[in-house]
């Protein structure tokens, strides 16, 4: 009895077995299917946070920008210290850059996770969704906005994603359709967002309205900018923070003159494989003062050490007239601020005893590793003097009124000064060019100075090596050309 | 159960032996073949433990034997005599040697095979080979024995694992063979106890097809020790215990070289001299000196094995403890096993196996091969700095690169613990029915926790290094679970028509699923009070959970297969093969989640034909030759399914929010990749079995490889957690040769030896990546160098990727003449490396990158010897690697940094040498990757040396023992390289990036006392 009871369980076993259907092997990820979301608001809210997560991958847009203008130097370690930054710097990059193609490709993540949303933007609907809309739009401009200023005509995708497949037959937009999306995006999120969020760092209705004007007067749209941006000047609520030192302090986030922001925090590690996973400025890290060390409890002991990138040139800082207050406090002489403090630091490559002190690590965050990668310094995106800046060229470019620009400009040097001794009396083109000088000046270190010589056909003027027809816009990675088929046109001149 | 107990008692009693009426029998064993006596030859009275062996002379004598005993005489090499005792006293006995291992069996996937009908390239290793390496890890008995198998170790560090790639590289993703242990799935290999294992069989060719999707890199099939029926008691104790030194030190520069050096450097960037007064200076500090120690390794084992008429027994224990030649106690390996087998008949029809084998390991290990590293370190610490500074303490890591850092304060301050425990079943029956079938079903499973803990002290190392931890104590605790069971039922036919039709038929089934769980919590902001014991998750001011992101905290993956094999032949003569698998894996969509495997071979014994059958040259000959395509599902999981697995995080109020974000790009069009193996050869015997050779051609060619290919990143792919689509991309075809010769021979009674030699070529080339660009990039070169090698069509996979040198520009004239190399970054200057315009546009850009290298060995060889005299035997291993080439990416080439004694011969005029560049400061394009850093990286190794001593055994018998061997042993014994590097034999594994050199941790010279006592 019991050897069939054994037969039994054998042939069991495999009857059991071989009827084990097919069904067997299909298995259900424990992750969601993206086809499958956005049935909940909180699904959209969720995907929302993945989208403004790209914005923090902009460090490198900021630095490099900075970098390919005539304010400051590569620096880093050697020659070969990041070799496509080096080559910016020079105005001799290639269409093989390997920063070149992170903007690129992080600049298509964010678009591409804003589209994941809009795609899908109406499969349900709740109270507020106009809000996660809206913020979701201003998302994509960003991005896009990016990508124009830095490589021209580039492929454009609305309201869907770019799948697996198409990037075989999506063509590159010409900039101006480009434009005209952004904004179309940036009029809705002006039209649909708060003028304050309950959450600190969501984009706001000032922050849209700012990008749009700023877009319109990369169009040399002046008119339009001027509009829109005299109704943030003076119906928004933003101002100028009082003293200019405390501006990029870490205990000044989301101040009152910050319109757009970029969140950073040191709460999370990070490392070199995955820098566009790290949620701390990893351009800080970069920026820092090279093996800078200060005794504790010293008066150098606010700084932190880090990469040497990114050095402002010594006519950066002559630039600023001594009286200027902004002067010190934008640029960190490190020659002197070693002989007053005692704090010693080495050189790095192209040293030129300049830091760009807005964005160089403080002491005082958590130093997860990699500690260079996880400073917390938030990215003032669109400061309200930058906003006034801009509201002065579209008055003083669009011929609307002198008198405004003047008022505009003489709100941030009065501040810069400390008093009214400094207040511009130009008109025309004087003006312009003093406006210009004050963008310079007011915003050095903060990526924008190249993007305005270019977009105000300066470039060539002021940057060595830049070449006209060429240079004003960067060569689309060689690589992605290929990638996509080889069916696009590089860019002229590389 | 309870027939089970009864069954064990059963065979328990079995044991106790019985005796009546003793006799004393004596004799004289000789060679059936020569007539020379054989000393040491088992005698034993079938069924007890009553036995002896033969003396020097051959001559035994044995107490206590009754009329109607069954005498068993064994001596390995010879096939077992079994003599039954009558009234005759003096029982001669000529041995007859075993020729015919071709009787052997062979185990070929659900079933087994006489050796000699096998059509397949297939290659055994028995437990003789493994006892005499002392592995501490299995792969390491399988370097060099088995032509075909390469084995590359990825760390000399005490439980750091080995590469094994069969026949070449067929992927850049995951190119492991399929290993099962008794039929069980084992991916880490650190967990096995190499005195437990039986036999390795390697399946190397389409023969493997039985195991379809899952034989495109090979299988190795590993086999435990179990008892054998109607052998008494016996336990075996092994232990030794002995010490590991290192193999080499990167000759750097003493104190005074280095600055007279950097003195150099800075003057040719016109600054100051660093060191005024070099006088003082004297050697300075050896770091590789302060760095390396002889470390322990100890290993003890004992099994116990038996086996009563019906039933097989075996239980083993072991416990092995190394520490590491960097960093001792704080890179230890330790494993402790515990094993047991049993079989047994519960009807004459009626098979029951079952073992259980409990494994835990625990290692420690220190940051190895990548930048900052601590050989890393000791390699480019300046010597002029101390140990200690004046307070005693570590000195600091002042003007360092923020990587290099005191590579001594850096063990002092590492703090780590990995333990796994794991537990594998088999369970299977037997059922043999109608004469020719049987039924077999088996049921293998394994479940293993790894627990790990770390802990950041705070620690500053000065200059603001990357390793500084200022304020934060950081507590990592991990734990993973990993569960998987293999359900295998099978039916065999068996049969023998007209005497000479022979066929054997196989049906069945696979099913096989695994799953594991992940947790990761770091806890931050833990108290001054904390300590590496100490520190728990609670002490943190906050815990985060990396996966809370990336919500991969679980993975199931499943196999469901059905497949058949036909095997015939005609007298033993001509054989056929023919197999079919049909796999379904959750790898790939619901449009390609099947796939069919079909393989065949044929083989033609040409030694049975009339006219080779009573050779003297030839003993045996057969052809054979094989085809399959062969299938691999090691991609990574859901590729096909577009899924948010991806990161989204942001910040709002300061805090971190987690959101949802899509993760690695799909491709539902995801298929099975195909492999097409073919395979030709022939295996001989020859001069009275003397000589045998085994030589074979292969080629592979994988076609539609699964890649993760770049793609164009409009598609968002490097978005934090995404990644490149897998996409059936490419082709690799590995073509060679294998050929193994062995001959033993006996020159005296007392002198025997036994010699064997494998080769094995391979030509490894990609023929296709359809990614619009031809290729895919890996690697890293110094600092952030990236495309330094890569896939690329009519080159071998990983190939080094970088500019070509032409020498060293000797005068201004030169640099004039030749292209303008500044676009790399710098205007060369009399001194610099001077590279090479491959596409000739005139100047000198990244755009004239060429292939450079190849860390693929043409070439690898094994050579075994092994000689037997009297009680002494001794085995030396060799192996060989040719036409391979390394990267040396170990230097820093900073401006403070240690350099290479090699530097002594720097460029220092014109016409002082056109090898080395000169040395500055200043901005030059020396550091970029070019052949200048490639080196040969051929070797010679001596892998093992061994001396035995086995003690007579008439004197062993008063102390009831069977056998005492002692030996002292020495691997790693000697390399012959040119590579100027810590170890020719090492690499990362990475099928793409392999072959550069970070400072890898050498494996270390052991020198190994040991015993092996059995009674």
């Amino acid at each position: 009895m019991k050897v069939n009871k054994y037969i039994f369980s054998v042939v069991l076993a495999c009857v059991v077995l071989v009827s084990c259907s097919d069904d067997f092997v299909d298995v259900q990820s424990q992750n969601q299917s993206s086809e499958n979301y956005f049935n909940s608001e909180q699904d959209y809210q969720d995907a929302l946070i993945g989208a403004y997560d790209l914005l923090q991958s902009t460090y490198l847009n900021v630095m490099l920008g900075e970098i390919a203008s005539e304010n400051t130097l590569a620096g880093g370690e050697n020659a070969n210290d990041a070799i496509g930054i080096q080559q910016i710097d020079d105005m001799i990059h290639t269409p093989n850059n390997e920063q070149l193609r992170d903007i690129w490709g992080w600049m298509y993540a964010g678009v591409n996770r804003a589209n994941f949303i809009l795609e899908f933007q109406d499969k349900i609907d709740f109270p507020g969704k106009e809000n996660v809309i809206a913020q979701a739009r201003f998302l994509r401009a960003y991005y896009y906005f990016e990508l124009v200023k830095w490589f021209g005509d580039v492929p454009l995708a609305v309201d869907k994603r770019i799948l697996f497949g198409e990037q075989f037959d999506i063509d590159r937009t010409p900039k101006e359709n480009v434009y005209a999306q952004i904004e179309l995006d940036l009029i809705y999120a002006t039209n649909n967002l708060p003028v304050t969020q309950l959450d600190l760092g969501r984009v706001t209705k000032g922050a849209a309205q700012a990008l749009l004007g700023k877009v319109y007067l990369y169009q040399d749209k002046f008119p339009e900018a001027a509009l829109i941006l005299d109704e943030l000047i003076e119906t928004g609520p933003y101002d100028l923070v009082t003293d200019y030192n405390t501006i990029f302090e870490n205990d000044n986030e989301n101040n009152i003159e910050s319109v757009f922001e970029v969140q950073y925090t040191d709460l999370e590690g990070a490392g070199f494989g995955c820098l566009q996973c790290s949620e701390g400025n990893v351009a800080v890290g970069f920026n820092g003062v090279r093996n800078y060390q200060a005794d504790p409890n010293t008066a150098g002991d606010v700084f932190e050490s880090g990469f040497s990138f990114n050095v402002p040139t010594q006519e950066m800082y002559d630039a600023f007239s001594d009286d200027d207050l902004r002067k010190d406090i934008a640029i960190l002489n490190i020659d002197q601020w070693a002989a007053t403090t005692g704090i010693t630091f080495s050189t790095g490559f192209e040293h030129t005893g300049f830091y760009n002190r807005k964005y160089i690590p403080r002491t005082g965050d958590a130093n997860i590793g990699d500690a260079n990668l996880t400073n917390p310094n938030n990215y003032r995106a669109i400061r309200f003097a930058d906003v006034l800046l801009m509201g002065a060229e579209a008055n003083n470019r669009g011929n609307i009124s002198d008198d405004k620009a003047q008022m505009y400009l003489n709100r941030v040097r009065e501040r810069a000064f400390g008093n009214m001794s400094n207040n511009t009396t130009a008109t025309g083109n004087a003006l312009t060019t003093e406006i210009y000088q004050e963008r310079k000046l007011e915003l050095v270190g903060e990526g924008h100075q190249f993007f305005d010589l270019v977009r105000t056909g300066r470039a060539a003027s002021q940057i060595p090596g830049f070449q006209s027809g060429k240079h004003e816009v960067f060569p689309i990675p060689a690589i992605e050309i290929a990638l996509t088929g080889n069916r696009w046109n590089q860019n002229p001149g590389y | 159960m309870k027939k089970i107990i009864t069954l064990i008692c059963v065979f328990c009693i079995s044991l106790i032996s019985y005796g009546q009426n003793p006799l004393t029998i004596e004799g004289l064993i000789t060679d059936d073949n020569d007539g020379q006596p054989i000393p040491s030859v088992n005698v034993i009275i079938k069924g007890t433990a009553n036995g002896t062996s033969s003396d020097f002379d051959g001559n035994y004598k044995l107490a206590n034997v009754t009329v109607g005993d069954i005498l068993q005489f064994s001596y390995i090499g010879y096939l077992t005599q079994e003599v039954t005792v009558s009234n005759v006293t003096t029982i001669n006995v000529q041995l007859k040697e075993d020729v015919s291992q071709l009787d052997e069996i062979v185990i070929v996937g659900y079933g087994t095979q006489k050796k000699k009908e096998v059509t397949g390239a297939v290659a055994t290793i028995n437990s003789e080979t493994i006892d005499a390496l002392k592995p501490t890890r299995i792969e390491q008995a399988l370097q060099g024995q088995v032509a075909g198998v390469n084995v590359t170790s990825q760390s000399g560090s005490p439980g750091s694992a080995s590469t094994i790639s069969i026949r070449g590289i067929s992927t850049n993703g995951d190119n492991r063979p399929l290993i099962l242990l008794d039929g069980n799935v084992i991916e880490d290999l650190s967990v096995v106890n190499p005195s437990d294992i039986e036999s390795y069989t390697v399946l190397k060719d389409a023969t493997a097809g039985i195991y379809g999707v899952r034989a495109a890199n090979g299988v190795i099939l590993i086999t435990t020790k179990t008892g054998r029926k109607e052998t008494p008691l016996k336990f075996e104790y092994d232990a030794y215990v002995g010490f590991q030194q290192t193999t080499r030190r990167i000759p750097v520069l003493n104190a005074t070289d280095y600055a007279l050096l950097r003195n150099e450097a800075a003057a040719a960037n016109a600054q100051p001299l660093p060191y005024n007064n070099i006088q003082t200076l004297g050697k300075g500090t050896d770091w590789q000196d302060e760095l390396f120690q002889n470390a322990l390794i100890f290993n003890n084992s004992i099994t116990v094995s038996g086996g009563s008429k019906k039933s097989t027994y075996s239980f083993g224990s072991s416990l092995l403890t190394q520490d590491g030649i960097v960093g001792g106690p704080k890179s230890n390996f330790t494993r402790y096993t515990t094993r047991a087998n049993f079989g047994t008949d519960i009807l004459k029809n009626l098979k029951l196996k079952a073992n259980l084998i409990y494994t835990g390991t625990i290692r420690k290990s220190l940051p190895e091969n990548s930048l900052g590293s601590v050989l890393f370190n000791a390699v480019n610490f300046r010597p002029d700095v101390p140990v200690y500074n004046n307070a005693g303490e570590f000195s600091s890591s002042v003007t360092h690169p923020i990587e290099v850092v005191n590579p001594l304060k850096q063990i002092d301050n590492t703090f780590n613990r990995t333990q796994v425990d794991k537990l594998s079943g088999v369970f299977g029956l037997k059922y043999d029915f109608w004469n020719h079938f049987s039924a077999e079903t088996n049921y293998q499973w394994n479940y293993s926790e790894v627990r790990s803990r770390s802990f950041n002290p705070i620690v500053d190392y000065g200059n603001g290094s990357v390793f500084n931890n200022t304020t934060n104590r950081q507590y990592v605790e991990g734990e993973q679970i990993f569960r998987d069971y293999t359900f295998d039922a099978f039916v065999n036919y068996e049969n023998t028509f007209n005497e000479n039709h022979n066929v054997k038929a196989t049906i069945g089934t696979s099913v096989f699923k695994s799953t594991g769980d992940f947790y990761l919590a770091i806890a931050d902001g833990l108290p001054s009070s904390s300590t590496f014991n100490n520190a728990t998750l609670n002490d943190g001011t906050s815990i985060t959970d990396p996966y809370a992101a990336i919500s991969n905290r679980f993975f199931d993956s499943r196999l469901l297969s059905y497949f058949g094999r036909l095997q015939y032949n005609y007298k033993g003569k001509y054989l056929f093969s023919a197999v079919v698998r049909r796999d379904g894996s959750t790898s790939f969509g619901p449009e390609n989640k099947f796939g069919i495997f079909p393989s065949g071979s044929i083989g033609w014994v040409a030694s049975d034909e009339s006219f080779l059958e009573n050779s003297n040259t030839i003993n045996f000959l057969k052809f054979r030759s094989s085809y399959g395509i062969l299938g691999n599902d090691r991609i990574p999981a859901f590729g096909f399914e577009s899924l948010l697995s991806g990161e989204g995080v942001y910040v709002f109020n300061d805090t971190i929010q987690t959101g949802t974000a899509i993760g690695p790009i799909s491709n539902p069009e995801i298929k099975w990749e195909k492999q097409k193996a073919f395979d030709i050869g022939f295996e001989t015997r020859l001069f009275k079995n003397k000589i045998n050779i085994t030589a074979d051609y292969f080629n592979r060619t994988t076609d539609d490889l699964l890649l993760q290919v770049e793609s164009s990143r409009v598609l968002g792919n490097n978005a934090p957690g995404s990644s490149n689509p897998t996409v059936n991309a490419g082709s690799i075809r590995n073509k060679g040769i294998e050929f193994q010769i062995g001959y033993k021979d006996k020159i005296s009674k007392y002198l025997k030896f036994n010699l064997s030699y494998n080769v094995t070529t391979l030509d490894n080339e990609v023929l296709a990546v359809n990614n619009d660009i031809g290729y895919i990039f890996g690697g890293s070169f110094g600092i952030g160098q990236e495309d330094v090698a890569r896939m690329q069509v009519g080159q071998p996979i990983g190939v080094f990727y970088g500019l070509q040198t032409n020498g060293i520009f000797q005068t201004q004239a030169e640099v004039n003449a030749h292209p303008s190399q500044s676009s790399l970054g710098a205007t060369a200057q009399p001194g610099d490396i001077r590279y090479v315009d491959t596409n000739n546009d005139g100047e000198i850009t990244i755009e004239d990158k060429t292939f450079i290298g190849d860390p693929i060995p043409d070439v690898t060889m094994g050579l075994n010897l092994t000689i037997d005299y009297k009680n002494f035997d001794f085995q030396t291993y060799l192996f060989a690697s040719v036409g391979n080439d390394i990267v040396r990416n170990y230097n820093r080439n900073d401006e403070v940094t240690n350099l290479t004694v090699y530097s002594l011969d720097r460029w220092t005029g014109p016409n002082s040498t056109n090898t080395d560049p000169r040395l500055t400061n200043g901005a030059t394009t020396n550091n970029l990757f070019s052949d200048y850093y490639v080196e040969d990286g051929s070797f010679i190794r001596a892998q093992n040396m061994q001396l035995g001593y086995t003690f007579n055994k008439e004197k062993l018998s008063k102390l009831k023992l069977d056998n005492i061997r002692v030996y002292a042993s020495v691997s790693n014994v000697f390399t012959l390289s040119k590579y100027r590097g810590f170890d020719p034999t090492g690499s990362n594994g990475a099928a793409i990036g392999g072959g550069f050199d970070n400072g890898f941790y050498p494996n270390p010279r052991t020198f190994l006392f040991g015993t092996n006592i059995k009674f």
